[in-house]
């Protein structure tokens, strides 16, 4: 046995140093050990041939936790300077939409005809997003536990809150709330907007990285968790890598280690009880804690399911989690010219999704294995924003391309793969004429990639699917809700638990401060 | 030949109607003077042949033949058979050496117990579970994980049970001399034909488990060996009063089997069924493990009790009062035992009146004698051993009556 720490965190993505950074502030001794050779995760970037930064998978931050910022020292300018950007909704003939903190133009100039119904639609979201928002920075509630003891009235505090913000939301709102929080996009985006390209980048945001439709239940709740924290998109300047370098270096300076290239094989268990990892080259670390932020069912099979109970295996076994998404990461030697979208429109988050109706066609194959032949596109070149995102000259184009399946009929051959960067450079053409002449090297993530890269299964973003039956209390499964997950000292912190995906911390802070008031108690029994 | 009767050129399969015929089915039809079958498992089984009198008395006086095919019946083999069920059952599976037989439990997650049974241990890889509920959903999720197999053998094993005290003199007449058979022992005695010294009757006693197609003549050769020595085939009925007096648990009569209860808090633990020297804590972690350690810090909530009760008139049924007044609890299974003269009952009664306090107890029995119907508060003393415990049971090697 070569170490001892108090904890140790298998995985280093950004809930994995998020945890640990939370640990080591309280004055643990913490270990991450990572798998890859680099840290990050979903958010690690990547580099083209000629040495230019990629940002590999994840592009964006929506969602990063004020709560972790708040605690981390980060203040509200968060990890890194950011640039927020303006949403751009492509139209395939032209008429470009550009929404700037929640208002709709055209890209000419000209009003949007429909803006000021969009505004009152994406103020309603936002407000009910942040009430989602208030359960994200704790464990889920739970009402079922007895109420006799203080702790428990405590516990139960964060759902009084959400209580009282309700009523606080007022008659109108609460009912409109209660109507559409299980209903789908489709029917609440259009019940106030015609469809095209602005009610198709709503819907576009409600399904990203899900295995779902616009008109599937439970899309408006992930619309409104996409919102949560108002729903704007930044683009980080360094990319995704500066954040996990910022949460990396602000997890090593309060005293945690970070280990890439070590490969977790096995969580050890004595007695019912966590007590240190064992990896790839049979070197064991000895712990009192362990938090996995891999997926729920490899947190699972790394302790062994000989540790769980024969329910919350199958429950695990049977999370949903089947990626749609794909990434294709595009070097330009130059931007194409595109009439009405200047360099500062086309710098922003440029959606492809020219209606509902289309993002709902666009699931369709998906669900036979095949490739949607018009995909989603979410798309942003960060050169245009921020001189280090292409050093060497040119720009950089990064795309989130849904829906692709995971395993596709055929399985994913490099014919597929050069088929699938096809038909997305084909549909990123139709808005932005020239592109593909102007790409000189082309890297293409299908789901199963992004889950060999990361472990996540499925290739799913969010570790499993954020639908309405694994959410909250039910997230990641029945039974395993609040971080604890089998045997003492054993927490899962990454997206498959509450509140779930995107680089927002919330589960690795969560689950670090319950392993800390665990720890707490058990020193005090001691 | 109809369309309804094939389908794309082929013949349709018959499906059965009813109950349909266990292995045993033609020699047990030819005895049954009663004609009273009952559905077990979806088999046509006997409640009595004859008279439940004459069954019983030969069950505990001479010996009793009694088919148990229904039992669902499960092969669990593999490098890590072992793991995968002492993760699943409460008991250490890694002290059941090869060539012994345990009665186990398993629990939910929840630690009430989904249903009991017998586990056979062939070899190192190679185990049996018998037991009376469904189960192979329950062990294919309880083996995922796990390098083995698990094979329902429940239609392809007939098993047959050979009860009470001359049980083993029969043997011997039919050519089978298992004198030094241990209680909880098996063995093959044939290629396809094992023994074991189980039962549900607390008396001496053997059970079959053979080939299904090769039943008839395993029942003919025990039937012509039994002809001097009292054999008798037997229903459940006369096997009920037998459990009941040895104090054995019926599943969905004693306790309601947690996978079949719909109601919330219809589940039992192990404890509250008396049965917590079966649940070894310190063994690792298995099935419910951590909501039992939690439930014995809360205490049972009620507990089943081995009642004494006063008079003849069996108990079935009856609820349990505390002090004659307070509603306790109420029998699970209640009869009069002709070979310990007492009638007995077992009876689930509400903590603390089942636990710690369990003194003062009385069932109130409904008599009817002639259209007259009577209710009788009579006392009803909990006793800790089973009412019938027959030293015969245990020797080793058994004597010949």
């Amino acid at each position: 046995m070569s170490a001892r720490y108090d904890a140790v965190v298998v995985g280093g993505g950004h809930n994995g140093l998020v945890a640990a950074a939370t640990l080591a502030r309280a004055g643990r001794r913490v270990c991450v050990l990572e798998r890859a050779d680099r840290l990050g995760g979903m958010a690690a970037g990547g580099a083209f041939p000629d040495g230019t930064p990629m940002p590999r998978i994840a592009h964006l931050l929506y969602n990063l936790s004020p709560a972790v910022l708040n605690e981390l020292g980060f203040g509200a300018g968060g990890p890194v300077e950011t640039r927020a950007l303006p949403t751009v909704c492509l139209d395939p003939e032209g008429r470009h939409v550009v929404v700037r903190d929640g208002s709709p133009v055209l890209a000419d100039g000209r009003p949007h005809p429909e803006a000021e119904a969009y505004r009152r639609l994406a103020a309603r979201l936002v407000r009910f997003g942040g009430l989602l928002a208030r359960l994200a920075d704790a464990p889920p509630p739970q009402v079922s536990e007895r109420l006799a003891d203080l702790a428990g009235m405590r516990r139960l505090g964060p759902l009084a809150a959400l209580g009282w913000d309700f009523r606080k939301l007022g008659r109108g709102d609460r009912r409109e709330f209660l109507r559409i929080v299980l209903s789908n996009a489709h029917d609440v985006i259009l019940d106030e907007l015609s469809d095209g390209p602005l009610a198709g980048s709503l819907a576009a945001d409600a399904v990203r990285g899900a295995w779902a439709g616009p008109r599937a239940p439970g899309t408006v709740f992930s619309l409104m968790y996409r919102l949560a924290r108002g729903g704007g998109a930044a683009l980080p300047l360094g990319g995704m890598d500066a954040v996990i370098a910022a949460l990396a270096d602000r997890a090593r300076s309060l005293g945690a280690a970070l280990r890439t290239g070590a490969e977790v094989t096995e969580v050890r268990v004595e007695g019912d009880r966590a007590c240190g990892v064992r990896l790839a080259d049979g070197e064991e670390i000895a712990a009192g804690a362990v938090l996995v932020a891999t997926a729920p069912g490899a947190a699972m099979r790394l302790a062994g399911p000989a540790h769980y109970d024969i329910e919350a295996v199958r429950r695990l076994r049977n999370m949903r989690a089947k990626g749609t998404a794909a990434k294709l990461n595009l070097r330009l030697d130059g931007l194409p010219e595109v009439p009405g979208l200047g360099p500062e429109l086309l710098g922003g988050r440029l959606l492809l999704a020219p209606s509902v109706e289309q993002v709902e066609r666009a699931f369709d194959p998906v669900k036979y294995g095949r490739v949607s032949e018009a995909p989603v596109i979410e798309a942003v070149i960060p050169s245009l924003t921020d001189p280090q995102a292409a050093p060497h000259g040119g720009h950089v184009l990064s795309a989130i391309v849904q829906y692709v399946p995971h395993a596709p009929e055929g399985g994913w051959t490099g014919a597929a793969r050069d088929r699938l960067r096809d038909v997305a450079l084909a549909a990123l053409e139709t808005a932005l004429p020239g592109l593909s002449a102007r790409v000189t090297a082309a890297e293409t993530l299908t789901p199963s990639d992004i889950e060999a890269a990361t472990g996540a299964p499925g290739g799913h973003w969010h570790h499993g699917e954020l639908s309405l039956d694994q959410l909250l209390t039910v997230r990641p499964v029945n039974g395993m809700a609040r971080y604890r997950f089998g045997p003492a000292g054993h927490y899962l912190c990454g997206a498959g638990a509450h509140p779930g995906g995107d680089v927002m911390g919330a589960p690795g802070r969560n689950a670090a401060r319950v392993a800390l008031a665990d720890a707490t108690a058990g020193e005090a029994a001691a | 030949m109809n369309a309804r009767d094939s389908f794309a050129g082929r013949a349709a399969t018959p499906v059965p109607q009813g109950l349909i015929d266990g292995p045993f089915h033609q020699r047990l039809a030819a005895l049954n003077h009663a004609r009273a079958w009952y559905d077990w498992a979806g088999y046509a089984a006997p409640s009595v042949l004859d008279t439940v009198e004459f069954e019983y008395f030969a069950l505990r006086n001479a010996a009793s033949l009694f088919d148990i095919s229904p039992m669902r019946k499960f092969r669990v083999a593999g490098p890590q058979a072992e793991a995968m069920l002492n993760r699943m059952v409460t008991r250490d599976v890694a002290r059941l050496a090869p060539g012994r037989v345990a009665y186990v439990l398993w629990c939910d997650e929840e630690g009430m117990v989904i249903d009991d049974g017998t586990l056979f241990r062939f070899g190192p890889d190679d185990f049996r579970l018998c037991c009376q509920e469904p189960m192979f959903g329950w062990l294919e999720d309880a083996a995922w994980g796990f390098d083995c197999a698990v094979t329902d053998e429940t239609d392809a094993l007939a098993a047959l049970a050979l009860q009470g005290p001359t049980s083993h003199a029969i043997l011997k007449a039919a050519g089978l001399d298992l004198g030094d058979l241990r209680p909880f022992a098996h063995r093959e005695v044939a290629p396809g034909l094992a023994i074991s010294r189980t039962g549900f009757t607390g008396d001496l006693g053997y059970e079959f488990w053979g080939a299904w197609d090769a039943a008839l003549p395993l029942w003919d050769r025990l039937w012509e060996a039994g002809r001097a020595h009292g054999l008798r085939a037997v229903g459940y009925e006369a096997v009920n009063i037998a459990r009941i007096e040895a104090g054995f648990l019926t599943a969905g009569v004693d306790f309601q089997p947690v996978h079949a209860a719909e109601r919330l808090h219809r589940g039992r633990t192990p404890r509250e069924l008396g049965l917590e020297r079966l649940v070894d804590f310190g063994k690792g972690h298995f099935n419910g493990r951590r909501a039992l350690l939690a439930a014995e810090k809360r205490g049972p909530r009620s507990r089943l009790l081995r009642l004494d009760v006063e008079g003849h008139k069996p108990a079935q049924g009856a609820l349990i009062y505390h002090g004659r007044r307070r509603e306790v609890g109420h029998v699970t299974s209640g009869t009069w035992s002709p070979t310990a003269k007492r009638n007995i009952a077992l009876a689930e009664v509400r903590a603390p009146w089942g636990t710690t306090k369990s003194g003062d107890l009385w069932a109130e029995i409904y008599t009817c004698e002639e259209g007259v119907w009577e209710r009788r508060m009579v006392r009803a003393r909990p006793q800790r051993a089973a009412f019938y415990r027959p030293a015969r049971a245990r020797a080793t090697p058994p004597a010949d009556f």
